[in-house]
């Protein structure tokens, strides 16, 4: 063996080449080798998956959730790159979020979202709801009032799906008649054996290629959800666990004790009240707004929401920080396509997943469709 | 193979005179004095400022640092963290860079590979040198800022990043977990850098070198355009340390760092072995 190297010094670099062909190919193979896995499930349809899913129930579980994004995004400036609240509104839209749950039945949930070097917790154990934060040493701990935990889903955190049940909940709700549903060939998602049930769109106007949604093939509860946009074989979005361990969680995980020299606030059960009912009020002027100039226009997969813009009061409600948030969202603005037509004019923002027509006068519109059908929803 | 082969047990002399070798040198003497004296800069100016910081409010500094006024502890881990993306690269390509090129430029090379010392023995030793190296200098930095913070500011119960207390000890025993990964981290670099310095004959040209590439390294690792090539990124898993301060720690979250560390230090050595071997010595 040395001989040979010794009459061909060259040949010894094969050995380096070699060596890292090996651990970029091994890293590699073993992410396809675990993809494409067939694990023998018993075959099940559709049907019999969806209700699987909205009957399962697990006594307990933990394991890590990372989400990824791609929308496909043109670069903006300010939000894309550096730092700051920024890149961490970046990191939703095109990048990986991951946190780690903790479940042991409803009223003992543990959500912590990792950051590089800190975490934010929401922990909820009986009626005591504790937010930890490590970036400031912080602590908001809330009481769920005994005769609210009937309707407390309103207490929750609304808007970005933290975990794969959340996030199939919401897709199921958009399955109408204008879905077809399917079932294809197992998956395996953390590991674990999963069916794999398809959404598509029949709507050939959407953005949206494929929703794909991971059922654990045991515990009936969502691993994973892929969004597809069309023509597009990465998922646009994708939240799925990436580790889980279906074993109830030690009791300890949901004690919250918080550390000496933390700023705890603590609201008052008069100032939830207020929330509460702030929160309801806010439903309301939703609603009014709704009657005035929020509309949906189409339906299903291809509805495009028509909002109109709060007319801009200046420094009244805005303080300083506001100010530069209001500078950088007009640079982005600005920094976006111009497009007409016999709509009217505005600014065009489009990604791989859905478009947002922001008009001249004010409207701003939304859908995951392409640009034609956000102009022919403009001109209406 | 026409040579005799004789057996011999490999004395550990060669390894003990480089490690005196390494141990002696002025510079690597004064650098880690500077690494040591970074943690003290900061629990003095933190001492220094504290009226003024904490009127201006919390979070403002980087990691760690507004924690630092409640515990000495937090010294440490928020020295390791500024050293992290410079000082200890820079102390570890000072090492690695001098392993080959340094003996080849004072011209001493030829002479260690007549004692008889086989080459491949030769770089075993430098690395081993630098392997030592690379896990010292995270524990110097620790050690210097434990202290420092101590005296400064007192110790007391550890809050985790989740938000838990744990005690002094069993934060220790995290810093201690911190310096390990990160002397893993180190020691891949220092492959690298052992590769670079097979390469050329001005240690300076080698600890330059592998000092742009871990800035190279952590520039690209932050531009989210390029997030294809972060995995390959050697730097890329250095700031998970921080796995080790939530409670309770996953393991497995540290696996991607050390699998790159790995991965980097057979591809580099093998690099090494293949550029040195195959040498000419001509100094």
């Amino acid at each position: 063996m040395s001989g040979v190297f010794r009459s061909r010094p060259a040949l010894r670099w094969l050995v380096p080449t070699a060596a890292a062909v090996v651990v970029i190919g091994g890293g590699a193979a073993a992410g396809t080798i675990a993809a494409s896995a067939d694990p023998t499930l018993p075959e099940r349809s559709a049907a019999q998956l969806l209700v699987d899913v909205q009957s399962a129930k697990v006594d307990g579980l933990s394991g890590t959730v990372v989400q990824t994004a791609d929308l496909g995004l043109p670069t903006l400036p300010g939000v894309t790159g550096g730092s700051g609240s920024g890149a961490d509104l970046m990191k939703l839209v095109s990048g990986s979020n991951t946190a780690r749950v903790w479940y042991a039945g409803e009223d003992k949930v543990r959500l912590a979202l990792l950051g590089t070097l800190g975490e934010t917790d929401v922990i909820r154990n009986g009626t005591d709801v504790w937010t930890w934060r490590s970036s400031d040493n912080s602590a908001v701990h809330a009481k769920i009032p005994a005769d609210a935990l009937t309707k407390k889903d309103k207490a929750l955190p609304a808007g970005v799906p933290q975990t794969p049940q959340e996030a199939a909940d919401a897709a199921l709700a958009a399955v109408g008649p204008s879905t077809a549903v399917t079932t294809t060939g197992a998956a395996k998602v953390a590991g674990r054996d999963a069916y794999e049930l398809v959404l598509t769109p029949k709507d050939a106007a959407s953005l949206v290629g494929q929703v794909r949604l991971a059922i654990d093939g045991e515990k009936h509860i969502p691993l994973g959800v892929d969004v597809y946009a069309k023509g597009v074989d990465t998922p646009a979005l994708r939240i799925a666990f990436q580790q889980v361990s279906f074993e109830t969680p030690d009791p300890e995980q949901f004690v919250f004790t918080p550390p000496a020299g933390t700023k705890v606030t603590e609201p008052s059960a008069a100032e939830l009240e207020k929330q509460h009912g702030s929160l309801d009020d806010k439903a309301a002027a939703d609603a009014k707004a709704e009657a005035a100039g929020t509309k949906v226009v189409g339906e299903g997969w291809t509805s495009v929401l028509v909002a109109t813009l709060p007319k801009e009061d200046g420094g009244s409600t805005a303080g300083k920080g506001q100010g530069a948030d209001t500078a950088q969202l007009d640079a982005i603005t600005n920094s976006l396509p111009k497009v007409s037509g016999t709509w009217g004019s505005g600014r065009l923002l489009q990604s791989a997943l859905f478009s947002a027509l922001l008009t001249d006068d004010g409207r701003v519109l939304v859908g995951a469709v392409a640009p034609e059908k956000l102009y022919e929803a403009a001109g209406k | 193979m026409s040579q005799v082969k004789v057996r011999r047990r490999v004395s550990s002399r060669f390894l003990a005179s480089e490690v005196r070798l390494i141990a002696v040198r002025r510079r690597n003497q004064a650098g880690l004095a500077a690494l040591a004296a970074v943690p003290v800069v900061i629990a003095v100016a933190m001492k220094v400022a504290t009226p003024d910081s904490t009127g201006r409010g919390q979070g403002g500094g980087p990691d760690f640092f507004s924690q630092i006024l409640s515990n000495g502890f937090f010294v440490a881990l928020a020295g390791v963290g500024v050293e992290l993306t410079l000082f200890l690269p820079i102390a570890i390509a000072m090492l690695a860079g001098d392993a080959v090129a340094g003996e080849a430029n004072q011209g001493t090379l030829r002479y260690l590979l007549t004692v008889p010392v086989g080459r491949i023995r030769l770089l075993a030793v430098k690395y081993a040198g630098i392997v030592m190296g690379a896990f010292l200098a995270p524990l110097v930095v620790a050690t210097s800022g434990i202290l420092a913070g101590l005296l400064l500011f007192g110790g007391g119960d550890v809050t985790t990043l989740s938000g838990t207390s744990i005690s002094f000890g069993a934060g220790l025993l995290r810093l201690l977990g911190v310096c390990l990964y990160l002397g893993v981290c180190l020691t891949a670099l220092g492959a690298v850098g052992l590769f670079l310095s097979t390469l050329t004959e001005q240690p300076m040209g080698a600890t330059i070198a592998l000092t742009m590439l871990t800035v190279a390294s952590f520039v690209l690792g932050q531009i989210p355009q390029l997030d294809w090539l972060h995995p390959y990124l050697l730097t890329q898993h250095w700031q998970d340390f921080g796995e080790l301060l939530r409670d309770p720690v996953s393991l497995s979250a540290l696996q991607p760092g050390l699998l790159t560390a790995g991965a980097y230090i057979v591809v580099f050595l093998c690099a090494a072995w293949a550029r040195f071997a195959g040498r000419d010595i001509t100094s």
